[in-house]
């Protein structure tokens, strides 16, 4: 058997885990944030849109994007069998995200490396500011 | 972003199946990279850490944070009916999946009964 002992023997790992939790709120807001967990983040040219989705292929998502909202959808299916320990999420999900610049819906790519979700969204010409000229990656 | 929350750690989601061979366990490590993961084995003491890959420091702004890169890490006790020779891990999408067959002599075994 499989057991792991640390919540009930480890006490100092347990107490780091009270002070972790009591002085890192981050670490209390990824528990209760929705499925999956995304970050946005936008440079100059591109808004990405980034999600935690381990053990998700891209076929068994679906990315949907119109001028204004960005929905992603999906299952996770976890392998049946008897189960010691079950903490891993699994079921349908969805998230929308509204975009509030114009982005080029065309050029929009994705792609996954190791268990996260990359959304390329580009904005487009007429939010990218002039003096700007468009960079070469 | 600070190299505080960068050294952040969290224990992975686990899920661990038994099956007639062993067990499977299978652990949520989004962002870590094969390269990245380290799998130890000290005597009873199974120990998976890995680091999510930093994302280069470029003029990415966030608007909208709800994960952050950091070192996951966690430890298992593993039974004597785990052959530990035979371990194997397949690393895939983010996802770990460690097999710990059981030892010979504890698998079951069939018995024939035969007509005489």
């Amino acid at each position: 058997m499989v057991i792991d002992f640390d919540s009930f023997y480890n006490f100092p790992y347990e107490f780091d885990k009270i002070f972790s939790d009591v002085f890192n709120p981050h670490h209390q807001r990824r528990r209760k944030a929705s499925y999956p967990p995304l970050n946005i983040v936008e440079d100059k040219n591109n808004i990405y849109v980034r999600a935690e989705v381990p053990g998700i292929s891209i076929e068994d998502m679906e990315i949907t994007i119109t001028d204004k909202d960005l929905v992603l959808k999906g299952q996770r299916k976890l392998p049946e069998g008897r189960y010691f320990r079950q903490e891993r999420p699994s079921g349908v999900f969805q998230r929308i995200v509204s975009i509030n610049t114009t982005v080029d819906v065309a050029k929009v790519t994705a792609s996954t490396k190791d268990g996260i979700l990359n959304i390329v969204l580009p904005k487009s010409e007429a939010s990218v500011p002039r003096k700007v000229g468009i960079t070469v990656e | 972003m600070s190299t505080e929350r960068n050294m952040e750690k969290f224990s992975p989601a686990t899920d661990i199946v038994e099956s007639e061979q062993g067990f499977y366990m299978y652990m949520d490590l989004p962002g870590v990279s094969k390269e990245a993961l380290a799998i130890d084995l000290d005597e009873n003491t199974l120990i998976v850490s890995g680091k999510a890959a930093v994302t280069p420091d470029t003029d990415e702004k966030y608007i909208d944070q709800e994960f952050c890169e950091g070192e996951y890490s966690r430890k298992f006790t593993i039974a004597d009916v785990v052959d530990r020779e035979n371990i194997k891990a397949n690393h895939k999408n983010g996802v770990l999946e460690l097999f710990l067959p059981k030892k010979a002599e504890v698998q079951p075994l069939k018995i024939q009964i035969t007509n005489e």
